[in-house]
């Protein structure tokens, strides 16, 4: 075994700073705002301005942050540099974020801020294990059935343990005392399962051999996981009410579709089925229904179904072009902000309205960050599966930041979603500290050589590894 | 560049494929645009749509605002509090009232249930956005503070508006009281009352269960009865056609008709329909004056001055008191009229039954007990209507506003003011006129007035009405008292009259 040896990473360093020094200014920012606004009800008293919101928590998650960078250093492994900051400052706007909301919102461990920092810590070593820990990616893409079949599994396991929400989504799988969002995991399983599957048959799913008057359609033995996907999603809307989820699903595997095999009449094929279960839905579920219709003028009824969808729409206004400033905006009605469910479902209007549109639009560059890296790597990828596994993983979180963004701003019918690294709740937070942490370990230039194929024969490859 | 051969990509429009490569940098470009549509929708909403959005009414911002100021309190003309703040468990404000006999003058500022009354009618004083737009001064982000709540003094009087509503009791009525030289008004209830601090209040649960029954309840309490309620005013309206004649000169203070003695044995014929008075035998067969014909109540006496007169002039005379359109408050206010209008006679009566009728109160003459108080003030004011008004001082950062007295409507002369003034005081201290008016001669202090008994349709109790002021030859206060339905005639409302104006001398005394 090769000595490892730590190598510098000034970049990722450099960036860090950066990151650290825009979150302390927004922690005084928010600090001030908080100050000022208690001495305003009691009035009278002066009050020290210059100093942090909360810097137990802040130092805690710049420092998780700095601990991953001296591991990654440590690691000595030539990866990835522009990730971890790019993380770090979403997941710090999200820590500020969730300090600035009443605590009382949710969180078991003392406050919403609390807890959320609890899953930040975690999230970033989970990054940094798998950033550091995964040198192949054979356990990957051999199981590739098994991991669609636990992800399956676990729909399943939400269907029957599921507990139901009060919108009547069925999405927290509860056992015994741990509790969770099993569709969180589930993408990622399923990107894994389709890298697998398609870099396998790419070559047959190429080839034409099935064709409908001028319309090319895959081989129709393969055409049975893409039928079998499409069922997935409308199961996902159908029995967990999540249509977030759903789209995300579908939009994903379409646009690996085309990925892996550059053929855009699939995409239009998929887009057209995927009219049709809408449509399909849109008639027979009511929940279908409300959500298209409050899409298309919340005004009809802006006390009820479209009361949450008008309050987001006056945050982004209140917002404007620079924001109210932290901990300034999100005027609260008897205690609690203007818009129901922020913490998890419109973190992205609270953000509008205190960051603004410069704020916005530097949230959606981040995202434009991820996207970018990951497909960096795709293209630098060695094989098809990593490519396609590359591409998917960013895939997942670019889509999911887009359906739940324009969902806030009224762009498509509103879904309940997370932002990735800025909505409360560990589940999604992890996941996408999953995705992240695979795909840093995948950008290393000379990963480890795949092993040879081996003879199939679990028991036999199970033996030889034990072995090694 | 493309895998695939030329064959496919040629043989039919699905058939392109491209590499990897390509598809992934298409994929990147897709997303791109993705985003820039976020970047454009967020640009529409927090630009072109932001003002428009975040001044709505319905913004959650501008609710807020709304609710974190502490309004400002409103008390009587003594500095005694009658509505102010607390706060609630979350530090926001939300109103309390002194007594729930000023919800119909006070209204209510409620979060749920918004404004009624002076709380409503001077919400952008007490909320302090007295500028112009608000919204400019609530968008002015660094500005420490922009709103300017004022204090406002009224000239209510809480302990005797406490009186009226006790002296109404379990009766729906109204009392208006007001000083006739300056306008101001010191009296202004209405019964039932009900609890405005029960619809401010913060719990949502408390506030909708209060709101709930109010607005359930058969007897109306939200209508504020003193300035918007509409009542027939029987024989206090008399007051008004005894102007109209003598100012427009078409009868004097000796003018009596040949035919009214007969009439009241039996009735008055107008044009084939007989007017019928119904009472005071005392006065005998004697042709009466206008002062015997006011102390006794005349009905015939009237419809006969009343048709003197004419229809036009009558009406004229009435709009010179406020009659025919709402009067200038700080409170809305209902318009009082002398006929429903439309009609081919002068003034819009239908035909002489109706002027004769509505010359002595019935027919279709209605008036708020403001108007009424109002008709009262202009005689005691030597036929000068002052302003009514119930904010007499506003305060706030920049100092203290007052409002001055100001002339509204000038009525009469001196000289006619007096002839009536002298006429209702007999009403009230002569012998036949104190059987009409039992209990408002107030020992010590000289009362003038007049009561009413408004006939209203079969089945139905009459309203009892007195309107009067005091002192008779140095007046200082007018009054008006309605009782609705009380059945018993004048004899509700003349003592209630005399009540409140022996505890307005108290008052004054102290």
């Amino acid at each position: 075994m090769t000595r490892i040896r730590p190598r510098l990473r000034g970049r990722e360093l450099g960036l860090l700073v950066i990151v650290a020094l825009a979150l302390v200014a927004g922690s005084l920012s928010l600090g001030a705002a908080g100050r000022l606004r208690a001495a305003q009800l009691e009035d009278g008293t002066t009050v020290e301005l210059l100093a942090l919101a909360d810097s137990t928590q802040l130092l805690v998650f710049l420092g998780a942050l700095f601990v991953a960078h001296l591991a990654l250093v440590l690691a000595g492994r030539r990866t990835d540099q522009i990730l971890l900051p790019t993380v770090g400052l979403l997941g710090g706007i999200s820590l500020l974020l969730m300090e600035r909301l009443p605590q009382d919102l949710a969180g078991g461990l003392g406050g919403l801020a609390q807890t959320q920092l609890v899953w930040l810590v975690l999230c970033i070593a989970v990054l940094t294990t798998l950033a550091v820990a995964v040198r192949n990616d054979g356990w990957l893409r051999r199981y590739k059935y098994t991991w669609a079949a636990a992800g399956v599994a676990l729909l399943l396991l939400v269907f029957v343990f599921g507990r139901e929400e009060e919108s009547g989504a069925r999405l927290t799988l509860v056992i015994g005392p741990i509790s969770g969002q099993p569709t969180e995991l589930l993408k990622v399983m399923l990107v894994i399962f389709l890298a697998g599957y398609l870099s396998e048959n790419r070559s047959l799913l190429v080839e034409e051999s099935t064709r409908l008057g001028p319309i090319r359609l895959p081989p129709l033995p393969y055409l049975a996981p893409m039928v079998a996907m499409w069922a997935i999603a409308l199961g996902v809307v159908i029995v967990q009410r999540d249509l977030g989820a759903a789209l995300l699903f579908f939009l994903v595997f379409l646009l690996l579709l085309y990925v892996s095999t550059g053929r855009f009449s699939f995409v239009a094929l998929g887009l057209g089925a995927f009219a049709v279960g809408a449509v399909v839905l849109y008639r027979l579920f009511g929940h279908v229904q409300q959500r298209v219709d409050v899409w298309l003028d919340p005004w009809t009824d802006p006390l009820g179904a479209g009361y949450q969808v008008i309050q987001a729409l006056h945050a982004f206004a209140r917002g404007g072009l620079i924001g109210t400033g932290l901990g300034n905006g999100l005027p609260t009605v008897g205690g609690q902000p203007p818009i129901p469910a922020l913490h998890t479902d419109f973190p992205f209007a609270a953000l509008g309205e205190e960051l603004g549109l410069v704020g916005i639009l530097g949230i959606l560059g981040l995202y434009l960050v991820l996207i970018a890296r990951g497909f960096r790597i795709a293209l630098a990828a060695e094989d098809e599966f990593r490519a396609i596994l590359a591409a998917g993983l960013s895939l997942v979180i670019s889509v999911q930041a887009f359906i739940i963004a324009g969902g806030n701003l009224k762009l498509i019918p509103l879904t309940g979603i997370t932002l990735p690294f800025i909505s409360y709740g560990g589940s999604s937070l992890l996941a996408n500290a999953v995705i992240v942490g695979l795909l840093i370990a995948l950008s290393e230039r000379k990963l480890e050589p795949l092993p040879p194929i081996r003879p199939p024969g679990r028991l036999q490859r199970l033996l030889s590894r034990g072995a090694a | 560049m493309t895998a695939g051969p030329r064959s496919i990509e040629g043989a039919a429009w699905t058939g392109r494929r491209v590499g990897i490569g390509q598809a992934l940098l298409r994929v990147v470009l897709a997303l791109a645009i993705a985003f820039g549509g976020l970047a454009a929708g967020a640009g529409y909403w927090q630009v072109l749509r932001s003002s428009e959005l975040s001044s709505a009414p319905n913004d959650a911002a501008v609710i807020a605002a709304a609710r974190r100021v502490l309004r400002g309190e409103i008390s009587d003309r003594d500095g005694v509090r009658l509505a102010w703040n607390k706060r609630d468990a979350n530090g926001e404000p939300y109103r309390v009232y002194a007594s729930d006999s000023l919800s119909g003058v006070i209204g209510y500022a409620s979060r749920r249930f918004d404004k009624a009354g002076l709380e409503r009618q001077w919400d952008a004083q007490l909320s302090g956005v007295v500028s112009a737009d608000p919204l400019r001064d609530f968008l002015r982000k660094f500005q420490a503070d922009p709103s300017d709540p004022q204090d406002l003094q009224t000239s209510l009087v809480l302990e005797l508006q406490d009186a009226a509503v006790a002296a109404l009791g379990r009766n729906r009525g109204a009392v208006v009281m007001l000083d006739p030289r300056t306008g101001e008004v010191l009296v202004l209830a209405s019964t039932p009352t009900f609890d405005a601090s029960a619809i401010a209040n913060p719990d949502p649960e408390t506030a909708g269960a209060a709101f709930r029954q109010v607005n359930e309840d058969e007897r109306r309490p939200l209508l504020p009865r003193a300035t918007q309620g509409r009542y027939v005013p029987g024989s206090t309206f008399k007051i008004v056609t005894a102007i109209a004649a003598l100012g427009s000169g078409a009868v004097t203070p000796a003018t009596s008709f040949e035919e009214q003695p007969a009439a009241e044995e039996r009735g008055l014929l107008v044009d084939g329909f007989r007017v019928r008075d119904g009472h005071h035998p005392a006065t005998g067969d004697r042709a009466l004056e206008f002062d015997e014909a006011v102390e006794a109540s005349c009905n015939i006496w009237f419809a006969l001055a009343g048709l003197r007169t004419g229809g036009e002039a009558l009406v004229d005379w009435a709009g010179r008191l406020g009659f025919g359109q709402p009067i200038p408050f700080d409170l809305p206010t209902a318009a009082a009229q002398v006929t429903g209008g439309g009609g081919s006679l002068g003034g819009g009566f239908s035909d002489r039954v109706e002027l004769a009728n509505a010359a002595y109160g019935q027919a279709e003459t209605l008036a708020t007990p403001l108007q009424m108080a109002l008709v009262a003030a202009a005689v005691a004011n030597d036929g000068t209507i002052m302003r009514p008004r119930l904010v007499i001082a506003a305060t706030g950062k920049s100092g203290t506003t007052r409002f001055e007295p100001s002339v509204w409507q000038r009525v009469m002369s001196a000289g006619i003011a007096d002839e009536i003034a002298d006429a209702m005081r007999q009403a009230v201290a002569g012998d036949i006129g104190s059987a009409f008016t039992p209990g408002a001669n107030v020992r010590g202090l000289r009362v003038a007035g007049k009561s009413g008994t408004a006939e209203l349709e079969p089945g139905r109790s009459p309203h009892s009405w007195f309107i009067g002021f005091a002192p008779y030859d140095d007046p200082q206060i007018a009054i008006a008292v309605i009782v609705e339905e009380s059945g018993g005639g004048s004899v509700k409302a003349s003592p209630i009259a005399g009540d409140l104006l022996r505890d307005w001398r108290a008052w004054t005394r102290r």
